[in-house]
């Protein structure tokens, strides 16, 4: 074999390593920027309040990937069930639902002041762009489960 | 204000105080209410006490393993992890988790504590969460025992005894010290949520409790009371998830691979 051949083969298996190597480093990158991303995400949601002044309630909510899809629960004691009201928009699902009946903070803490808590709010974002087709919603018992499909 | 103390020890890297001098009747029930799957414990454990007219005789403090807090209950500074107490009943509380090291060394000091104040069954109670909670109304109850003479308080009660599987969190390390320590412990523990609270499931140890002691505690408000419960505790339960994620509790979901 000339010695082109052979150093054009070498040349090759040189560019094939390095774009491996690449793909490998991108790869572990990327992993690496979603679970700080995540880490921060849940750093935040913990510091978060779980209400806010303007009336608002931030409902517990646990996101499982069941591998054919992605299942949302949601918890939202004392919520009016027929006011519950699901959007998606790219990879966020949004939800708002008015409670039975006012609730005030201060009666449980002595703080809060005199704020009133009429609904909950909370926004979940999901990994994959959602198809609204492709969602199915349950309530039961003033919980609420979200299948996305992916 | 501070409330008085009338006793102090300082264990390992605990400090133990008693406000007030107290004698539990023979035989003495100790429940360790700690926080874990949907909260099912406290919740549970707080219900025994207004149930029941617990009062507050002490407290546990670290500096090493709690956070710097302090609660405060009717203008009083009390201690973070809470002990109440009534005639043969001893209630140690918290709504804090501890780090895992913090919780080996806090299992072993507070089993040889309950051991000292005469207790002769330790009660644990907790949930054991299940994928499809959302679905389950009807929850089971299981249960494990430390000693022969512990599961006799079980019989012809409506548990079932728990055969294979994996226990994670706080209660296993209290259930492995009471087996170093010989204690007869009773674990019970209903289907849960894991991240939501559960009064429900509490509402279901109690009963199993109410018949194991004797003590006629009515569930019916607590479950009239569940959703207010479910609003109060989501910041408390925020902050559990958060360590029991840290300590693997998804190996509960786990079946063992030999049996």
């Amino acid at each position: 074999m000339p010695a082109e051949d052979e150093f054009d083969k070498l040349w090759r298996r040189i560019k094939e390593v390095e774009r491996s190597i690449r793909e490998y480093v991108e790869d572990e990158f990327r992993r690496a920027l979603e679970d700080v991303r995540n880490e921060l995400r849940s750093i935040n949601r913990m510091l978060m309040p779980s209400w806010s002044h303007e009336g608002y309630l931030r409902p517990l909510y646990t996101v499982k990937d069941v591998g054919r899809a992605y299942i949302i629960y949601i918890d939202l004691p004392k919520v009016d069930e027929g006011t519950i009201d699901v959007r998606f928009r790219n990879n966020l699902v949004m939800i708002r639902a008015k409670l039975k009946e006012g609730l005030k903070i201060s009666s449980w803490s002595g703080r809060g002041g005199e704020v009133k808590f009429h609904e909950y709010r909370e926004v979940i974002e999901l990994p994959v762009r959602i198809d609204p087709s492709k969602v199915r919603v349950n309530v039961k018992r003033s919980r609420v489960q979200i299948v996305v499909h992916k | 204000m501070c409330v008085e103390v009338y006793r102090e020890e300082f264990l390992g890297e605990f400090r133990f105080v008693e406000y007030r001098p107290f004698r539990l009747e023979k035989p003495a029930y100790a429940v360790v209410a700690l926080p874990d799957a949907g909260l099912v414990g406290v919740i549970g454990a707080w219900h025994i006490v207004k149930s029941l007219g617990l009062k507050e005789v002490g407290g546990i403090d670290s500096y090493s393993f709690l956070p710097p807090v302090i609660v405060v209950s009717n203008k009083e500074i009390k201690l973070p992890v809470r002990i109440f107490a009534k005639d043969d009943l001893l209630l140690i509380y918290s709504e804090f988790m501890l780090p895992q090291a913090g919780m080996v060394q806090l299992s072993r000091i507070l089993l040889n504590y309950v051991e000292r104040k005469g207790v002769e069954y330790v009660i644990l109670m907790s949930g054991i969460p299940i994928q499809n909670r959302f679905e389950v109304e009807k929850l089971r109850t299981y249960y494990i025992t430390t000693s022969p003479k512990a599961s006799e308080l079980l019989k012809d009660i409506e548990a079932i005894p728990f055969e294979n599987g994996y226990l994670v969190g706080p209660y296993a390390l209290l259930l492995k010290e009471s087996v170093k320590s010989r204690l007869d412990s009773i674990m019970i523990f209903t289907e849960s949520f894991l991240e939501f609270p559960d009064p429900e499931a509490s509402a279901r140890n109690i009963e199993v409790f109410s018949k194991i002691t004797g003590k006629s505690i009515d569930v019916k408000d607590l479950l009239e009371q569940a959703e207010v419960i479910r609003i109060r505790a989501r910041d408390t339960m925020k902050n559990v998830v958060r360590n029991l994620a840290q300590m693997r509790k998804e190996y509960e979901y786990t079946p063992p691979l030999h049996i």
